[in-house]
């Protein structure tokens, strides 16, 4: 073979891979986005191969968790605390819960699912930790109960895959879990015994609901809806039609609720009846809470967007940031952080103002 | 405008995939060998350039010009693009339509890949691609004992065995072998025949490293195309058997 046609036979070889790799699930770069938790001194997310625990104050590095990637494993769910504030527990795309200290980052223990060829099991949001354990929703349908040292207690299968974290209930004194098989589950957290199911919600439901006090559950899902379930009688209040998906979870605030969709609108709702009282569009997709502060509402965009929107519907601010947002803004301190994909930076803090006070990692690293 | 063909491509899929009950090892099946009927024109011509390619190498005329002039590469192309024009054969007529079927493989596949949509970005940009389709999220990625959006093992006695690596290999191998001239390539050591003699080497092995590292839905994928372009060899009546079993008896119309 000449050189030339080597060269030819070899380039046609490293297109084809190229091509094929370029959007493959392993080959990803990144394949979710960032979870962010903070206290008063420490900044905690997990983007990709590790997790991070950065001062809230400047953003220097306090530790990185595991020290050296390894292969596969995947973080991006936010780090949550036990109850104690002893452990920091991550959830993996790769099988496995793990309990960091979260002083240090070392290792407590893990918990791995195991392995069937059938299913790759993704934890894609926290788990939820209380006193009676830790309740980590995982993608082969299935919700593991662990007590505090990473003991399995019991697991409960659903029909589809559990993408959203699962919630507490004050009043049900009970677990709520969401599945993409369009249910809600009651279950009871030191057994796992179903308590009660919701009637099909008509679509895949991705992020927790939320609940008012006075006894609502509302829940997005992807049948264009947003509907609002009684606790008590476990029927639904009231529904509500929206443009697109509804991925984010809803944000109870008072006598109102704030819903979003995937094409970008952000709507306020009458808590009590699911009536829309205002409803904006400023750009992008909305894919995650948002956060209140005082009298105004923060949401972030794919659109490279950080809105700011008072409680009558008016747009405050609408800063471009680097980056798409997918995950909401996190109030920590005096300052708002923000976890980008497609940046140069995991995570951004910004000032009351809107300017950056700092980004992680710091430029030029 | 490539994302505008993969969300075609995507959406004839997520079509198919629910047409049958929704089971996507099925559906991508079905598709690869849809894609292969509606490229069976392309497909024909250059099998027929191939074959006069063949021929033409194994002709005393070409072997000649290759033993005359190989010290001369210079005059040795001229003298072979004359024979080129003098018979009606393009060089080029092989590699152009497979030129133009490279964008739809690889389209095929990201398409595959998008549809599976296993995690939340993945999500995202499904949703961007898809009319509708929230009924049909999430895409049911099981097949058998596979799992199309992850490296493909079956465990057997505590081993993983990449059974889909193994079938692609040698369905790769023997579609590869099935074209190629009876007795192996012309023994002039021409260029072309050596290209050949490397393709039939490596390539199945190519794609069995692809098949071994990526999402099993490439491997079904892989195997559903070279069982489809052995079937269309075999109903055109190009296949070369003799190549795979070499003490067959010759009842190809070749």
């Amino acid at each position: 073979m000449t050189k030339t046609k080597k060269i030819v036979f070899i380039t046609i070889i490293a297109l084809l891979a190229l091509g094929l790799g370029a959007c493959t699930g392993r080959r990803i770069v990144a394949s979710g986005w960032s979870g962010v938790t903070a206290n008063e001194e420490t900044v905690y997310f997990a983007y990709g191969p590790q997790a991070y625990a950065v001062s809230l104050k400047n953003g220097t590095q306090k530790w990185l968790y595991p020290l050296e990637p390894e292969n596969g494993v995947d973080f991006y769910a936010a780090p949550v605390f036990t109850p104690d504030g002893d452990q920091l527990i991550l959830a993996s795309y790769k099988n496995e819960i793990h309990s960091v200290n979260p002083d240090n980052g070392i290792k407590n223990w893990s918990y791995s699912v195991p392995a069937d060829s059938r299913s790759a099991v993704r934890f894609i949001d926290s788990p939820l930790t209380t006193n009676e354990g830790i309740f980590a929703p995982a993608s082969n349908n299935t919700l593991y109960a662990l007590d505090s040292d990473g003991a399995l207690q019991w697991e409960y299968q659903t029909g589809d895959p559990l993408w959203a974290s699962p919630i507490w209930s004050e009043t049900c004194q009970c677990i709520y879990q969401v599945s993409m098989d369009h249910h809600l589950y009651a279950l009871d957290a030191e057994s796992g015994k179903l308590l009660w199911k919701s009637e099909d919600l008509g679509g895949p439901i991705v992020n927790p609901p939320a609940i008012s006090e006075s006894g609502l559950i509302i829940i997005s899902t992807f049948n264009n809806e947003v509907i609002a379930l009684d606790e008590s009688s476990q029927e639904v209040a009231w529904s509500f039609a929206t443009n697109d998906w509804a991925w984010a979870s809803p944000l109870v605030d008072g006598e109102q609720v704030y819903i979003s969709d995937i094409s970008g609108i952000f709507y306020a709702l009458e808590l009590a009846t699911g009536d829309v009282l205002w409803q904006i569009q400023p750009g992008g997709g909305i894919y995650d809470a948002p956060l209140v502060q005082g009298e105004l509402i923060y949401f972030s965009t794919d659109a490279s967007s950080l809105v700011v929107v008072n409680q009558d519907g008016v747009v405050q601010r609408n800063q471009p940031i680097e980056g798409k947002l997918y995950s909401g803004p996190v109030s920590a301190g005096e300052k708002l952080l923000l976890a980008p994909s497609e940046s140069e930076y995991y995570l951004i803090a910004l000032n009351e103002s809107g300017v950056q006070a700092w980004g992680y990692p710091p430029a030029g690293n | 405008m490539w994302d505008a063909f993969i969300s075609l491509m995507i959406n004839i899929l997520l079509f198919i995939y629910d047409l049958i009950g929704q089971n996507f090892g099925w559906a991508i099946i079905i598709f690869t060998i849809l894609v292969r009927v509606v490229t069976y024109p392309l497909n024909a011509r250059q099998m027929k350039s191939s074959k006069a390619m063949q021929e033409l190498q194994s002709s005393k005329k070409w072997q000649d010009i290759q033993k005359k002039y190989k010290d001369d590469k210079e005059t040795l192309a001229q003298k072979q693009m004359e024979i080129y024009r003098e018979m009606g054969i393009s060089p080029f007529g092989s590699c152009l339509p497979l030129l133009i079927q490279f964008p739809i493989i690889i389209g095929l596949y990201q398409a595959i890949i998008r549809a599976l949509a296993v995690t939340p970005l993945q999500l995202v940009n499904l949703s961007k691609h898809i009319n509708d389709g929230a009924n049909l999220i999430p895409i049911n990625s099981q097949f058998w004992w596979m799992e199309l959006s992850e490296p493909e093992r079956l465990p057997i006695f505590g081993i993983g065995i990449p059974i889909l690596a193994i079938l692609v290999v040698i369905t790769s191998y023997i579609q590869t072998k099935m074209v190629s001239p009876t007795g192996g390539a012309p023994a002039d050591g021409g260029q072309g025949a050596q290209m050949t003699q490397a393709m039939t080497l490596y390539m199945p092995f190519l794609m069995g490293y692809l098949a071994l590292t990526f999402a099993s839905g490439l491997a079904l994928y892989f195997i559903a195309t070279n069982l489809a372009t052995i079937a269309q060899y075999v109903i055109t009546g190009q296949a070369n058997f003799k190549n795979i079993l070499p003490k067959l008896p010759n009842f190809n119309r070749q």
